[in-house]
């Protein structure tokens, strides 16, 4: 197969949420010398954005997303197999810290963004739902975490967010993590009325303003 | 004047020129259209709705003859919980039928899921059977399905939100097949308990924000409260513009219920025989007013188009082009009231 037939086979290999597919192609790429990592970027990362957007229009849902996110981490893990075989080192990773704020139970949509951004080889630490900035912050000091990402659905609980930015200040902290804030209230000027560092509109935004503030 | 006062989806207030408004409007209904698989709005439809955005007066009003029904969701938690007003729920609905002139209205508890109300029912019984005794207007009883209240801790059943990120796909549908089956013996049970006490009706409200089983549940009691009472009104008010998937291959009278919009939700719950069917259309908090309320509008037109029951649509906060704003500015509720009910030709709000 060509380059370009890998990458649609790896389209659909994560439309389809087929885990043993996903890795065939992956695999015998690699055989005929298809670049690993680009294959990731132009076909799996292509695909299970695809995913989202089916997801977001409700064509696809909940399972298939899940299992598209499990096929994803299988080659991501490929991936990262073969850049060390080569002897190099994979694209800095890091470690989030994901929350709920505090006051505010809505957690389906934090779930999620949880899920995707596990497949790009983030350590995700999910602190749950209702989770005061304090405990966050603690957590992330402790895990020695690169970002903070919240989420809120109500009007009435994404001020704690600024809670968070403001303690993060008062601790001295504030250089230390990358924050980023998502949910339906939540906008772009909000983000950075407020001094976060990233704001993802959806799943797919969230994943990738986490790699570009992981770069 | 070449700038008109408008706001984002935020409520932040916003100059933008007509011409900026127009593409807002043509985007916006161009995006439900794609989404919905539904007609766009019409041209002369989106010249009228350009020229409501654009009106000079702060507040507008519906041309005589077009008036809806107004009745309200969460009913008694709007003045004494939400606005923090000292009064008991009897007040408040009386407050809310010779004052602000409610035609229908809802009582409701601050535990607002049929599962929590169990325990109380009877105190919420003789609420409704004293507010029956004081009020003219319809009075309903309503609370949310809730599904996730069946799941472990609170419940007993596995949580489908834990099961399914572990890739525990089949137990996760199954846990969600039996959290339904505890709801509709829990909706059946209260609304038994309303109807002997007088309530004119039963609303089922936000049906599917626990995704496409939350549904199942709300349209499997419907069909079997039609067959024990069938004077009772039923109502059915949605979370949002198509049912979440979280088990995804559910389905009613053969009909999948994940992924359905507006215009297919209220033909399912015509189906399961629900005599009032609230369309909700969710804001985005990104884009503005104007692509918001036009994208509610065309969703909204299609799902009256193919209702053969009446439609309210849901126009509160962050619902309907209604702005995410705690307390919603007037110049925006009275032009998404104007719209939906002189474009979108919706029985009420």
């Amino acid at each position: 197969m060509t380059k370009e037939e890998y990458i649609k086979a790896a389209i659909d290999s994560m439309i389809k949420g087929d885990e043993k597919l996903a890795v065939s192609v992956m695999n015998d790429a690699i055989a005929d010398g298809v670049d690993a990592a680009e294959l990731l970027s132009e076909g799996f990362s292509a695909g299970i954005r695809e995913v989202g957007d089916q997801f977001g229009r409700g064509r696809m849902f909940l399972p298939e997303l899940m299992l598209a996110a499990d096929a994803m981490k299988a080659v991501s893990a490929i991936v990262e197999e073969e850049i060390s075989k080569k002897g190099g080192t994979a694209e800095k990773k890091g470690t989030m810290v994901l929350a709920t704020v505090q006051g505010d139970v809505h957690d389906i949509g934090k779930g999620i963004v949880a899920s995707l951004i596990k497949t790009q080889g983030v350590k995700v630490i999910d602190l749950g739902r209702d989770v005061p900035a304090a405990d966050i912050v603690e957590k992330a000091v402790e895990c020695g975490a690169d970002l903070i990402g919240t989420s809120a659905l109500l009007t009435t609980t994404m001020g704690e967010m600024k809670v968070l930015e403001e303690l993060l200040k008062e601790k001295g902290l504030k250089n230390k993590f990358k924050t980023l804030v998502g949910g339906a209230p939540v906008t772009e000027r909000f983000a950075k009325r407020i001094g976060a560092d990233a704001y993802g509109e959806d799943a797919s935004q969230a994943v990738a303003e986490v790699a570009r503030l992981l770069s | 004047m070449s700038e008109f006062f408008t706001r984002l989806g935020d409520g932040a207030a916003v100059m933008m020129s007509k011409e900026d408004i127009r593409y807002d409007v043509e985007d916006g209904t161009a995006d439900a259209a794609d989404r919905g698989q539904i007609p766009e709005l019409a041209k002369e439809e989106v010249d009228y709705l350009v020229e409501i955005l654009t009106m000079p007066q702060k507040n507008v009003s519906v041309k005589r003859g077009h008036e809806g029904i107004m009745t309200f969701d969460a009913g008694t938690l709007k003045l004494p919980v939400r606005a923090g007003i000292p009064v008991d729920r009897l007040a408040t609905l009386m407050i809310h039928e010779r004052i602000l002139c409610s035609d229908t209205m809802e009582l409701c508890t601050t535990d607002y899921s049929y599962k929590s109300i169990k325990n109380f029912v009877q105190e919420e019984a003789m609420t409704m059977e004293l507010a029956q005794n004081n009020c003219v207007m319809p009075i309903f009883y309503g609370a949310m399905p809730n599904l996730g209240q069946y799941t472990k801790p609170d419940g007993p059943i596995d949580n489908w939100s834990e099961l399914l990120p572990m890739g525990k796909i089949a137990e996760a549908r199954e846990a969600q097949e039996e959290a339904v089956e505890h709801a509709v013996s829990d909706m059946v049970f209260i609304t038994g308990q309303m109807a002997e006490a007088g309530a004119c009706g039963i609303q089922f409200d936000t049906v599917g924000a626990s995704g496409d089983a939350d549904v199942l549940a709300a349209l499997m009691a419907a069909k079997e409260l039609k067959k024990r009472f069938p004077n009772i009104g039923i109502e059915m008010g949605m979370a949002g513009e198509f049912n979440l998937g979280m088990h995804g291959q559910l389905e009613f009278e053969g009909e999948r219920i994940a992924g359905a919009y507006p215009h297919q939700q209220v033909k399912m719950a015509e189906k399961a025989g629900v005599d009032i069917f609230g369309c909700v259309v969710n804001t985005n908090s990104n884009q503005t007013f104007a692509w918001n309320l036009a994208r509610a509008l065309t969703y909204a037109k299609a799902c009256v188009a193919a209702a053969e029951i009446p439609v309210v649509v849901d126009a509160g906060m962050g619902v309907g082009g209604v702005t995410n704003t705690n307390t919603t500015p007037t110049d925006v509720t009275s032009r998404v009231s104007k719209a939906l009910l002189e474009i979108a030709k919706v029985d009420g709000l």
